[in-house]
């Protein structure tokens, strides 16, 4: 048989890659795969291993009669705030530091890195007590802006080194073609860019979205958000496992249609052509 | 259309002086290249006037109008960059109307204008296309016709051609003289390859180290360079140059190189004895000659021969330094042989070694 792979790779049959790559991915997915079966089993049921079963929708309903729409809410709300917030301030400020050359700028961007080097369990106190004396615990502001500090160090770090990728020469084509440092950016810079904002909002989406500890100490009852008000259903007087489970699956689902929808933006080579190397 | 004055202009990165006191007019309608090595500060010098570089001193004019702290946008410039700077994410048609998109014209003019350029540039079938479909000739193109769609008052080249093989080289070279013959918009050209800068340029600019070594019409700076530098950076292959000190007690003076050997050079009855000079005098004037021995002739030796068809190109072994020849006839001598190398009296320069300034007669 005529072949171009080199002699190394032929020595691996095809169905042999694909069939490690599949067990690879069971046992990823495999808990994943237990709590999405465990959402649509009966209640009685719920820890069966068994696949024969009916499913239902009865965990949903029931977590539906006791009101987790509104948790669900609040961390959307909080998630599309703090991401798009930290978006519209760490996005320009990435920008500047990739492009001004100013005495601070290396101090700078250290100090921005620095909020991500302590443990989070360093700033519960400090944020628990600054929230209270401003009266904004148990609302979203207060998720809203704790997230905001996180997700700056993650949006400016990642988009400086997608900004540092770009020639500068295509700004500088912008400005000559009629354009303000602005407007080159918007037109020229942003688009460029568009897979590395995409791929930093998801980061971002996810960690506001999924964060437990924070919402844990900072909210009661108002503002309380989806994985904090799974726990809630630990209860004294019994484990709700397929409430539980059906929480879970609900939680997951926006991160896994999120990422679905912007896959194609997550892939890289958009720059491709305009410059020659 | 306008022109360029550039008026004691003065630039420094730190404490580094780049551009030194740098003066230049550029008439309306005049190509200009400015030339010169690697950090001899043209692209700095180019920027500057496309307003992408701080100026430290002096003033730049386009027409009557100052534009030391006028934005790049406001310049009305264009600009074709060394890696074209094209914008990946807009087809062709995207790239050539950005400029007047930018001007809020009417989108049927914008359209009318793309489609002019693209018919003057043979790009009409790639309009749809995005630059990473483009071959290098063709995003080479598309660049020019990003400039030429504005109607600027100038363009500036800052390398254009050096991305390209020789022979796309040689074909935009034409392209672009015959669109400046079209248009006669004034044009500044960055390039370090002199034949460029010979070929397209009304006039040529050499610098050194920020400064300007010398102003002229291509040919004049070939036939008259001011310098040795401007000698030897100008042609190509570039002059030869050798060293040698004035002797002769009495009577006439004559040319002595450091290890003994007699240059046949006329020498100003002026020019004192001792002096250290550079006897310049260009591969294509070099003659070659039988070896003859006692003749007024260089005896030299053979020491590669590189014949590239119309010309052959020999270089010589003369004492303990290389000579370059350019003989138009066919070349026989193989490698290690005697050469005789004649040099015209006419086509000789002579050279301070020191400062480098020619001398005229009488110096």
């Amino acid at each position: 048989m005529v072949t171009d792979r080199p002699a190394w790779r032929r020595q691996l049959p095809g169905w042999t890659r694909d069939g490690v790559s599949v067990l690879v991915l069971v046992v990823i997915l495999a808990p994943f795969l237990w709590m999405v079966l465990m959402a649509f089993r009966p209640a009685h049921e719920a820890l069966d291993l068994t696949l024969g079963f009916r499913p239902t929708l009865e965990a949903f309903r029931s977590l539906w009669a006791d009101g987790f729409d509104r948790p669900l809410l609040n961390s959307l709300a909080v998630t599309l705030i703090s991401t798009a917030l930290s978006m519209l301030l760490g996005v320009p400020a990435a920008y500047a530091l990739s492009r001004w050359r100013f005495r601070a700028r290396s101090p700078v961007a250290f100090w921005i890195l620095c909020t991500r080097m302590a443990p989070p369990i360093a700033f519960t106190i400090p944020f628990f007590l600054a929230f209270r004396w401003l009266g904004l615990l148990d609302t979203w502001w207060a998720l809203v802006v704790v997230y905001l500090t996180f997700n700056l160090a993650i949006v400016i770090w990642m988009m400086q080194g997608f900004f540092d990728a770009l020639p500068q020469a295509l700004e500088e084509a912008a400005w000559l073609d009629g354009c303000s440092v602005w407007s080159a950016f918007w037109h020229v810079i942003l688009p460029l860019t568009r897979p590395g904002l995409v791929a930093t909002a998801v980061l971002c989406f996810i960690f506001s979205w999924s964060d437990f500890f924070f919402a844990l100490i900072l909210t009661r009852t108002q503002a309380l958000t989806a994985p904090v008000a799974i726990v809630n259903l630990l209860q004294y007087d019994g484990w709700e496992w397929s409430k539980i489970a059906a929480a879970g699956t609900l939680v997951m689902l926006p991160v896994v249609v999120f990422t679905m929808l912007v896959r194609q933006y997550l892939v890289h080579g958009l720059t491709a052509g305009g410059i020659k190397d | 259309m306008s022109s360029i004055s550039l008026r004691h202009l003065r630039k420094h990165y730190h404490d580094q002086p780049v551009i030194h006191d740098l003066s230049l007019e550029i008439a309306d309608g005049e190509f200009v290249a400015l030339v010169g090595p690697s950090g001899c500060g043209k692209s700095t010098l180019l920027r500057m006037v496309a307003g992408l570089e701080d100026i430290h001193g002096g003033e730049i004019r386009l027409g009557d109008r100052l534009v030391n702290d006028v934005a790049p946008k406001a310049r009305d410039l264009a600009m074709v960059f060394q890696n074209y700077a094209l914008y990946p994410h807009k087809t062709v048609a995207g790239n050539l109307g950005f400029a007047l998109k930018m001007q809020r014209l009417p989108r049927t003019e914008i359209d009318r204008r793309v489609r002019e350029v693209a018919a003057v540039l043979g790009l009409e079938d790639l309009l749809e296309r995005r630059p990473a479909q483009l071959s290098g000739g063709q995003r080479q193109r598309v660049a020019m016709g990003r400039a030429i769609v504005r109607q600027p008052v100038a363009f500036l080249f800052d390398e254009p051609l050096s991305n390209l093989d020789a022979k796309l080289r040689v074909h935009m070279r034409t392209e672009i003289k015959t669109l400046h013959q079209r248009l006669g918009t004034t044009s500044l050209y960055v390039t370090h390859d002199q034949i460029e800068a010979m070929t397209l340029a009304d006039r040529i600019v050499v610098l050194r180290d920020g400064r300007i070594e010398q102003v002229g019409r291509p040919l004049d700076l070939y036939e008259n360079p001011a310098n040795a530098f401007v000698a030897q950076f100008i042609g190509s292959p570039s002059m030869n140059l050798i060293a040698a000190r004035v002797e002769g007690q009495d009577g006439r003076p004559r040319l002595l190189t450091d290890d003994g050997l007699a240059l046949p050079v006329p020498l100003p009855a002026t020019v004192e004895r001792g002096r250290q000079l550079l006897v310049g005098i260009r591969p294509e004037h070099l003659e070659p000659t039988a070896a003859v021995a006692g003749g007024d002739a260089l005896e030299a030796q053979v020491l590669v021969v590189e014949p590239t068809g119309a010309e052959t190109q020999v270089v010589a072994e003369f004492g303990k330094r290389r000579l370059t020849c350019l003989a138009r006839s066919r070349f026989n001598q193989p490698p290690g042989s005697a050469l005789g190398l004649r040099l015209p009296p006419e086509h000789t320069y002579l050279f301070d070694a020191g400062s480098g300034q020619r001398l005229r007669a009488g110096h």
